[in-house]
């Protein structure tokens, strides 16, 4: 009896270890090659705390991208507008049939608690990314308006209802774009690794 | 609950990348905040530096702090403030996990259980106002009321000092290694309430006593900045620093020589400083004259004949130094330090300060620069002017050992019932020979506790009131060293307190005490915040139209006032009286040597205690920061250890590591491991104070001893401070050994010493 | 076109004190871990600067002298060409770079430095919950298994490049570096101005200036390493020739 469970941990450790390693082996290939993993937002998005319709906003409204996300013009983050900002409009405007969205915006504004919108492009934590230098670039240099220049990796959000991320997002898209445009920029550092990571 | 497939691929995802990369992502970092509010200048990714200062101690450092999305991140020097023009210390930099520091008090705390037993239960402000002000108006008499802080200025120094005034009762203010024989020894020589500054920055020749002053001595960084321009300033000659000290401190090894010698020497040696500038007529006779009025010059040359170095080198206890003889290395020092005149500075304090004889060591070195003329002059010692407001000039003095004592005796007595203890932590840092901690425990008197931490004070307290870090709080500083000219820091909250926390500002609390209890009829009582009392303030100062801000409005003034961390007028030198010359023949008489307590025989040392760099006198002991900053000498971390010449432990057959039994002075006794250590005189020991926490915060708790401890209660003639470095102590092995978590040797730099390019020495 | 930048340092050891805030500055501004004491008993701590102390004679002639020491910036580093997997290279502005996404741990890097200025996360960096709120945005967090060395701040050089030349178009300056607090944090620190940072292909700035004092020498120059960090020499009167 003894002697035979002897070799159970003999037969039993290599299949473990082959079971790891598959495991293994089918996440790296995953990761690899293939698009995120849904909770980035890739081709299904998440559900958000408020159905915020961009085509409303946008498309019908023709409000610009960097009114509402002002800091993408400036700083390191787009920014989500504080729920004060929604207010500047929905104070007085609710909408043809007073959408239960809104009052669920008035209700955040009142209470004075955040909204926690689900994050749908996200970047690993070791890639510093700065919004500012990119519209800068794309404004600037490439002459786009501001609604084109977002459009370059966030899609055609003006016609999405829900958004959802449309460029992979991995290093392979932004060394392509950045390897393509050197000759463009004042900048010739924008390949460097340390452009990035640091 | 249904899964649908959204559902389930987010779930596999996360698991899998949760499993895989063994890092759970918290369900933050999944989450883009839509803030409710966002102030203007608050934007998320972009980062705001806003000027404050420090209020640390004495020293006062001008700060400007990195805030992103309403976090501080950073802190940097302020490069306007006079004091520490841009640069910081490494405590100021430990204020940021101070303000993070896991164990802060969130609420404010009512004791349920016995006295130390540490179970509170948290209550809400209101109801802490009402147990306090019921405190406050129970008490028969207002003397009753002690009121101990951490040592305080400007407007709220005011507001504590018209406060216990108007209730009649005691402040005081806490320092577990107060300056009061420095403060003495400027009063008496020079005449002056505010302390001196040192222009180092126009110096030629710097002679310290015993004076850590690079390290934690009265303004360290001020007094760095002007030691970088010393050695190697633009337009000027290297200045030759020398340090007369009985401990080779960070200081000392900064020094282009350093000589060792016998503690509590330093009086005497400067007194044969001057026997040799007097017989060699080193200096103008003019000057011999004005320390000798009254007297021949043949009547001063025989009083000071005794201190010759030939006569006196043996009981100085100084060795050869670069085969020189001792009496030699007096003389050279003598004839240095005259020849360089006004641009001669001779400082004392620290260790020379600390013996039963610091008074009168403390006057003979001050008045060595008397004789070379470096009184009030560039280039040496300079005075500060009094604050330019009257509402600001008030500081809180720190009592003495002796004063201390007469504390205790008043709460034994029952003459102090009531206790408001705020930001000091005396039961750590006060000796224990004075018992404070017997009295403090007594069922009798009931302890209000304002404190951002627990510490070994706030945990016997019987009402803890969370207090707001320096960084959340408003408050304005007038340094106790100023930069030689009239300077006003503010103190401005740079973030709010995060969740949970739930502090509170110690000035509002007591102006809403002082509206409640009817005492607040005049300035500054009479206002309902601090930050109106600072406006008042500040606009007296606009009022004098002069100095940094030339704003025509007061708004204005205002907004500049925070924006460059204060006001200071470079123009505004000037003091009052000038000091007149001291007599030597009068020092002379006063001359004393060291009593030294403490146990004799074999395996007896001298014991010098020592602030440590980091944690100085352990205020800055729970922070993680400071405990893994390595002591510049010895690069030891996170521990208590003695200092011993390596040759000494080697005979004793000690090694690194071991630990050892030091019994003082009063039969106390602590343990910690060894250190060998190549510059330590063979009869001294070293240890740092500031560890020994027993409370139970975190990082802190249980590491290391405390030397205050050990070493009885030797008190300064005259003065009645603690002579901390006036006593011996006997070192026993315990047999136990582990290793001293240090720096060095973690990476291989002895292999880059032996390099000559490392270290290539060519003569200046 | 931008100019292009070699960034270098000098480190005058006659101004350095030792006080150690330098050491600080860094890890609060580089979210270096907490170093705990079973670190240092382990000899696991990292402290991207240091400063060594070195004795020099014996008591009661004694000295002891403090030099700052941290990642000189070779030109020519011997810890890049031994890197198998090209995390740590050297790029255009004369930044030895550390890739941490890249680099898989191999620690031939640390092992080939001759001034001992890499170090390795050989723990998951923790921090009590409340002190997260303290680590800085712009720096990675470096996980398990990843070298680590100073940068010379690159998260603040990239800012500056960002915000004055980007939005301004206008040059990067010593004054413009200094107003922006775009030094790295051990410069901005140092009380005694001991360390200077700036670009060494700018003739006008105060490194080039100093870095050509006769007291100039690098750690190490006859290994061919070509450091970007200048020391310059202690001066010490009593000092026997060397």
């Amino acid at each position: 009896m003894i002697s035979k469970l002897k070799y159970i941990p003999m037969v039993l450790g290599p299949l473990i270890m082959t079971a790891v390693v598959i495991v293994l082996a089918i996440f790296i290939l995953r990761a690899w090659w293939t698009t995120p993993f849904q909770v980035f937002g890739m081709g299904e998005p998440p559900e958000q705390p408020i159905a915020f319709p961009h085509t409303q906003h946008v498309k019908i409204d023709g409000i610009s991208c960097a009114f509402c996300h002002q800091n993408v013009i400036r700083g390191d983050a787009a920014t989500m507008p504080a729920v004060e900002q929604c207010l500047f409009c929905h104070a007085t405007i609710q909408g043809d049939t007073a959408p239960p969205e809104v009052a669920k915006v008035v209700a955040h504004f009142e209470s004075g608690t955040p909204i926690n919108w689900k994050k749908i492009h996200r970047l690993p934590d070791h890639v510093q990314f700065s919004h500012e230098p990119h519209v800068r670039f794309l404004t600037q240099t490439q002459g786009l308006g501001i609604e084109a220049a977002c459009a370059t990796c966030h899609g055609d959000v003006r016609n999405m209802v829900e958004v959802e991320q449309v460029r992979r997002l991995k290093m392979g898209d932004c060394v392509d774009c950045h390897r393509d445009n050197i000759y463009l920029t004042d900048n010739k550092d924008i390949t460097d690794c340390v452009t990035c990571h640091y | 609950m249904q899964v649908s497939r959204r559902n389930f691929l987010q779930l596999a995802g996360l698991s899998t990348l949760g499993a895989v990369a063994c890092n759970f992502f918290p369900e933050r970092e999944f989450i883009a905040q839509s803030p409710s509010e966002m102030p203007e200048d608050l934007v998320t990714g972009i980062d705001n530096w806003y000027a404050t200062l420090s209020p640390t101690g004495t020293e006062s450092e001008g700060l400007v702090i990195r805030i992103m999305e309403g976090r501080a991140k950073k802190v940097r020097g302020n490069p306007l403030y006079p004091i520490n023009q841009g640069s910081h210390s490494v405590r100021a930099e430990a204020s940021l996990q101070a303000l993070y520091h896991p164990d802060r008090i969130s609420n404010p705390m009512v004791r349920t259980g016995n006295r130390g037993d540490g179970q509170y239960r948290p209550i809400d402000w209101n109801q802490s106002f009402d147990i306090l002000r019921s405190q406050l108006q129970n008490l028969s008499d207002g003397t009753k009321l002690l009121s101990i802080t951490n040592p305080l200025t400007g407007s709220l120094a005011h507001i504590i000092k018209t406060f216990s005034e108007e209730f009649g009762s005691r402040h005081t203010s806490f320092q577990p290694l107060e300056e009061t024989v420095f403060n003495s020894t400027v009063k008496n020589l020079f005449g002056q309430d505010t302390l001196p500054t040192f222009d180092l920055k126009n110096c030629a020749f710097l002679l310290s006593f015993g004076s850590d002053f690079l390290s934690t001595w009265l303004s360290p960084v001020q007094f760095a900045k002007g030691f970088g321009e010393f050695r190697q300033g633009t337009n000027r000659t290297r200045g030759t620093f020398v340090q007369v000290d009985s401990r080779f401190s960070m200081t000392a090894a900064n020094a282009d020589q350093w000589i060792p010698l016998k503690p509590g020497m330093e009086g005497k040696l400067a007194l044969s400083m001057a026997q040799v500038i007097v017989s060699e007529e080193l200096v103008p006779q003019t000057t011999i004259e004005s320390m000798n009025t009254g007297n021949t010059f043949a009547e001063l040359q025989n009083a000071l004949a005794p201190f010759a170095p030939e006569t006196i080198v043996s009981e100085l206890g100084i060795p050869a130094l670069n085969h020189d003889k001792p009496e030699d290395v007096i003389r050279k020092l003598a004839r240095d330090f005259a020849s360089h005149g006004s641009k001669s500075i001779a400082l004392g304090g620290g260790s020379s300060a600390a013996h039963t004889n610091g008074l009168f060591n403390l006057t003979a070195i001050y008045a060595l620069n008397f004789l070379v003329g470096s009184v009030g002059q560039k280039g040496g010692i300079r005075f500060n002017p009094k604050a330019p407001v009257e509402t600001l000039t008030h500081t809180s003095a720190s009592a003495t050992t002796t004063e201390w004592i007469k504390i205790k005796q008043a709460i034994d007595n029952g003459d102090i019932s009531l206790l408001l203890i705020r930001n000091a932590n005396p039961l750590h840092g006060l000796l224990n020979d004075i018992g404070i901690g017997d009295s403090l425990r007594r069922d009798d008197i009931y302890i209000v506790a304002f404190s951002t931490f627990w510490d070994e004070t706030t945990e016997i307290a019987d009402l803890v009131l969370p207090e707001k870090q320096f960084l959340e709080d408003w408050g304005d500083d007038v340094p106790k060293i100023g930069p030689g000219f009239q300077l006003i820091g503010m103190q401005q909250p740079v973030v709010k307190p995060i969740e949970p926390l739930n502090p509170m500002a110690f000035s509002d609390v007591m102006l809403r005490m002082a509206n409640e209890l009817g005492i607040a009829s005049s300035f500054p009582l009479n206002k309902t915040t601090f930050l109106e009392v600072l406006k008042d303030n500040a606009a007296s100062l606009h009022q004098l139209g002069r100095g940094s801000i030339t704003e025509p409005s007061f708004d204005k003034f205002w907004n500049k006032y925070l924006q460059q961390g204060g006001w200071w007028d470079e123009q505004s030198t000037s003091i009052d009286g000038q000091p007149t010359p001291p007599m030597l023949i009068e020092i002379v008489s006063k001359h004393t040597s060291p009593s030294i307590i403490g146990p004799k025989g074999s395996n007896t040392f001298n014991l010098l205690p020592f602030q440590s760099l980091a944690l100085t006198d352990g205020t800055g002991a729970h922070l993680p920061w400071l405990q893994s900053t390595p002591d510049p000498i010895t690069s030891v971390v996170w521990s208590t250890w003695v200092e011993i010449n390596t040759k000494v432990a080697e005979e004793m057959g000690l090694k690194e590591g071991d630990f050892v039994t030091i019994e003082g002075s009063n039969g106390n006794s602590i343990e910690a491991r060894i250190y060998h250590h190549p510059a330590v005189p063979p009869n001294t020991v070293s240890i740092p104070i500031g560890q020994g926490h027993t409370s139970s915060i975190k990082y802190s708790k249980d590491r290391g001893a405390n030397p205050l401890e050990i070493i009885g209660l030797p008190i300064v003639d005259h003065i009645g401070s603690l002579a901390w470095a006036s006593t011996r102590i006997k070192l026993t092995p315990t047999g136990k050994s582990s290793p001293v978590p240090k720096f060095e040797g973690i990476v291989l730099a002895e292999a880059t010493s032996e390099h000559e390019a490392v270290i290539k020495i060519t003569r200046g | 076109m931008a100019k292009q930048h070699k960034w270098g340092m000098v480190v005058d050891i006659d101004r350095c004190i030792g006080c150690q805030a330098c050491v600080i500055a860094c890890q609060s501004e580089n979210n270096v871990p907490i170093n705990e004491e079973v670190d240092f008993l382990s000899r696991r701590a990292k402290q991207w600067i240091r400063i060594d102390r070195f004795w020099e004679g014996e008591y009661p002639n004694v000295k002891a002298r403090f030099i700052p020491v941290f990642c000189q910036h070779c030109d020519n580093a011997p810890c890049e060409p031994v890197c198998p997997t090209y995390a740590t290279y050297h790029n255009d502005q004369g930044l030895n770079v550390q890739v941490y996404n890249r680099c898989v741990g191999t620690r031939y890097c640390a092992n080939n430095c001759p001034y001992q200025v890499r170090f390795f996360n050989f723990f998951n960096p923790s921090w009590p919950e409340s002190l997260w709120n303290q680590l800085n945005p712009d720096v990675t967090v470096r996980s398990r298994g990843i070298m680590e060395k100073c940068t010379f701040c690159v998260q603040r050089i990239r800012r500056a490049e960002r915000l004055i030349e980007g939005q301004k178009g206008e040059e990067l300056t010593d004054q413009k570096i200094k107003d922006g607090n775009f030094m790295p944090a051990c410069v901005n620190a140092c009380p005694t101005d001991t360390l200077v940072f700036g670009d060494l292909n700018d003739e006008t700035s105060e490194v080039v200036r100093k870095s050509k004092s006769d007291r100039s020498y690098r750690l190490f120059a006859e290994l061919g390493t070509e450091p970007s960090v200048f020391y310059l020499k202690k001066v010490d009167p009593a000092a026997k020739s060397h």
